[in-house]
């Protein structure tokens, strides 16, 4: 599904991811973990394409084509969704403009016609029954006045609109209190299956007791400096991540 | 410069009316000055490329309308219609309104008392009170609501054309009415339409009027709004640009009385070359008044832009309550804009705001479009919907929110 080969990425003169490597198969869940400034977000960001991060060495397959050249909106038609850490307000473009030209974005991509108003609306109700976001939210602005929490569920919710082949959740738990974190855990949990992989970013392993990883690693200094199965986490967690 | 400034009369022809403002307006004109770059107003919409050209007035005979243009710019408007083309009177294409209550004519029918004194201070001013042609005469009897809007549409039609539309309303106390004002030019078209429109609006009396420029050519369009209200009367003004070769819109709002509420907003979105300058003033001069501002404007390709905007809050006008807010989108690094909110507050218990920006399109915002599979292109249009639909949805007759709406999705190729 997803194969990163010695990734190096830069802002400006500073360098973030120094050799990165990782793979993820159809499937799986690899939780990334690392201290504060380690480069997880920043591994999202380049993977999703945000322009302000240059690669300078390494590769990205996704699927058998080449991520790293592509533009971020064709990356998420072909199906990359990353969940953002902080969710952008976009006051004046209502929820459900943005996801009807998302989803059709995607299906031009693919050769289909528009979505048919009522498919649409079936799907709009069925995801946000999945993360339990409130109608009121759904005909908002995007994100614009949201809780910390909302947010996080309305990011959800638009993966479940998009079914992504891999998503990517950047820190997805924080600042949601334990009510939004089981419904958050639970809209994912519910979209995994065989084909669909996810990376999750994390800081804490309270996550990973919802959402369990087939594998965790740690990156420190922009790199991948530990990998093993879910007990890693526990460990960290234990430690710390002086431990490493 | 002052051999071109006569060359650029020399071929205005007047109608025989209203002696006393045209002597004014000549004597005044050859004492003012042709402004320069060197005049503050004036600096960033140079006119002398215009001043240099040679343009005639039309008798107004013979007329064709064209066929590309819409006498009755929004159809499904159920409204009264006055029609002018290249500042003369079309009687075949108006429908004006008839009732006891309200008179609605021609201008050149009827006596106006005009008291604005652009014509003292512009040489721009001047040239309109010497040539003004026609427009629209209103006046909405006591407590009468107009029952449908009244669109004044000037067409601008032909080569080198110099146009002087002049309006006039007044709504007496209580009255309300509602007035389109719209301006359209056929591609072929070059030259000048110079209007002017005054409005006295009594106690109680709401005027709403909703402006839309949308000419093509190379027209240079000056047009100055002076609007006087009495105590505790409403207006709210529109002021949208959609498209116009160099377009350069005055407004001037002078509270005459205490409680006062005045609401103008206005949207641009130049492309290509275009230049478009909004210079608005609102004057409070009584107590309680309310003003609220909000211009939003997106500079693309080569375009440039003015704002400037005047408040006043003189000495006598305690608990004046104005808010003024101007925000740009510099879209292509070709084009400019000069915003400049002046303030001069001389009263103390008030509440005044006022915001200016120029930025770029928020990048986080277009990621996070894009990071969903939104094309760049569709991203950037959904943020444009959203900074001027705001500002347009403001209006109050749903007909011509959507074609104002319609007309800028068009031109700048929304979904
Ligand atoms: N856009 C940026 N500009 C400058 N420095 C950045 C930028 N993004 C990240 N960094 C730096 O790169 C390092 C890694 O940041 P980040 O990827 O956000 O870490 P994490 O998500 O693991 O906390 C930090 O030192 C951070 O300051
Ligand atoms: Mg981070």
């Amino acid at each position: 599904m997803l194969k990163i080969k010695n990734l190096h990425a830069q802002v400006g003169d500073t360098k973030i991811l120094n050799g990165l490597d990782l793979e993820v198969g159809p499937g799986e869940v690899h939780a990334i973990m690392g201290p504060n400034g380690s480069g997880k977000s920043t591994l999202a960001s380049v993977l999703s394409g945000r322009e302000d991060y240059e690669v300078t060495d390494g590769s990205v397959d996704f699927d058998g084509v080449d991520l790293l050249d592509m533009d971020a909106s064709d990356r998420a038609r072909e199906g990359l969704f990353l969940a953002f850490q902080y969710p952008v307000e976009i006051p004046g473009v209502s929820n459900m403009n943005f996801m009807k030209a998302a989803i059709n974005g995607k299906r031009a991509h693919a050769g289909l016609d528009p979505i048919k108003g009522n498919d649409f609306l079936q799907k709009v109700k069925e995801c946000a029954s999945l993360v339990e976001l409130d109608g009121r939210l759904r005909d908002r602005s995007v994100n614009e006045g949201f809780s910390g929490g909302e947010k996080k569920r309305n990011e959800i919710f638009q993966m479940a609109m998009l079914e992504p082949k891999l998503a990517v959740l950047d820190e997805t738990d924080s600042g949601l209190d334990i009510d939004a974190l089981r419904v958050v855990s639970q809209g994912v949990n519910a979209m995994r299956n065989s084909d669909r992989s996810f990376m999750v970013i994390t800081h804490y392993q309270r996550l990973l007791d919802h959402i369990v990883p087939d594998f965790v690693h740690v990156l420190s200094e922009g790199k991948i400096v530990k990998s093993g199965g879910k007990e890693l986490a526990l460990e960290l967690e234990e430690k710390g991540y002086d431990w490493i | 410069m002052t051999g071109s400034k006569e060359s650029f009369i020399s071929n205005f022809q007047a109608p025989s009316n209203s002696h006393e403002l045209r002597s004014q307006g000549h004597q005044y004109m050859a004492d003012l000055p042709v402004p320069t770059r060197k005049s503050e107003r004036w600096k960033y919409s140079p006119i002398s490329k215009l001043v240099n050209s040679s343009l005639m007035t039309c008798s107004g005979e013979g007329v064709v309308w064209p066929e590309e243009i819409l006498p009755n710019p929004i159809p499904f408007l159920d409204s009264y219609r006055i029609v002018f083309r290249n500042g003369s009177y079309v009687a075949s294409l108006s429908d004006l309104p008839i009732d006891d209550d309200v008179v609605c004519a021609p201008l050149g029918d009827v006596e106006a008392r005009f008291e604005n004194e652009y014509h003292k201070s512009e040489w721009i001013g001047a040239i309109n009170a010497s040539y003004h042609q026609n427009g629209l005469f209103l006046k909405v009897g006591k407590n009468k609501a107009l029952d449908r809007p009244i669109v004044v549409h000037h067409l601008t039609d032909g080569e080198n054309i110099a146009s002087f539309p002049r309006h006039f309303i007044k709504l007496e106390e209580g009255a309300k009415a509602e007035v389109v004002v719209w301006s359209s030019a056929t591609d072929k078209s070059s030259g000048m339409c110079n209007g002017i429109l005054e409005a006295h609006i009594a106690p109680n009396a709401y005027l709403v009027i909703d402006k839309v420029c949308n000419e093509g050519g190379e027209i240079f369009k000056f047009s100055y709004e002076h609007i006087c209200q009495e105590r505790d009367s409403k207006m709210k003004i529109n002021t949208f640009t959609v498209k116009g070769h160099w377009v350069r819109n005055e407004l001037e709002i002078v509270a005459q009385g205490p409680g006062t509420d005045s609401v103008f907003n206005g949207t641009y979105m130049p492309s290509g070359k275009e230049h478009v300058d909004n210079h608005t003033t609102m004057d409070h001069a009584y107590p309680n008044g309310t003003s609220s501002e909000l211009y939003r404007g997106i500079m693309y390709d080569n375009s440039t832009g003015v704002f400037n905007g005047k408040v006043f809050v003189r000495k006598d006008s305690q608990q004046t309550n104005a808010f003024q807010q101007n925000s740009n989108i510099v879209a292509s690094k070709g084009a400019t804009i000069n915003a400049k909110p002046e303030l001069e507050i001389y009263a103390d218990d008030v509440k005044c705001s006022h915001g200016c920006t120029v930025g770029q399109f928020d990048t986080e915002a277009l990621f996070y479009l894009k990071s969903r599979g939104i094309g760049i292109d569709e991203a950037k249009a959904l943020l444009v919907q959203a900074y001027v639909g705001d500002v347009i949805a403001a209006v109050d007759r749903e007909e011509v929110k959507n074609e104002v709406m319609r007309l800028y999705s068009e031109r700048h190729r929304w979904a």
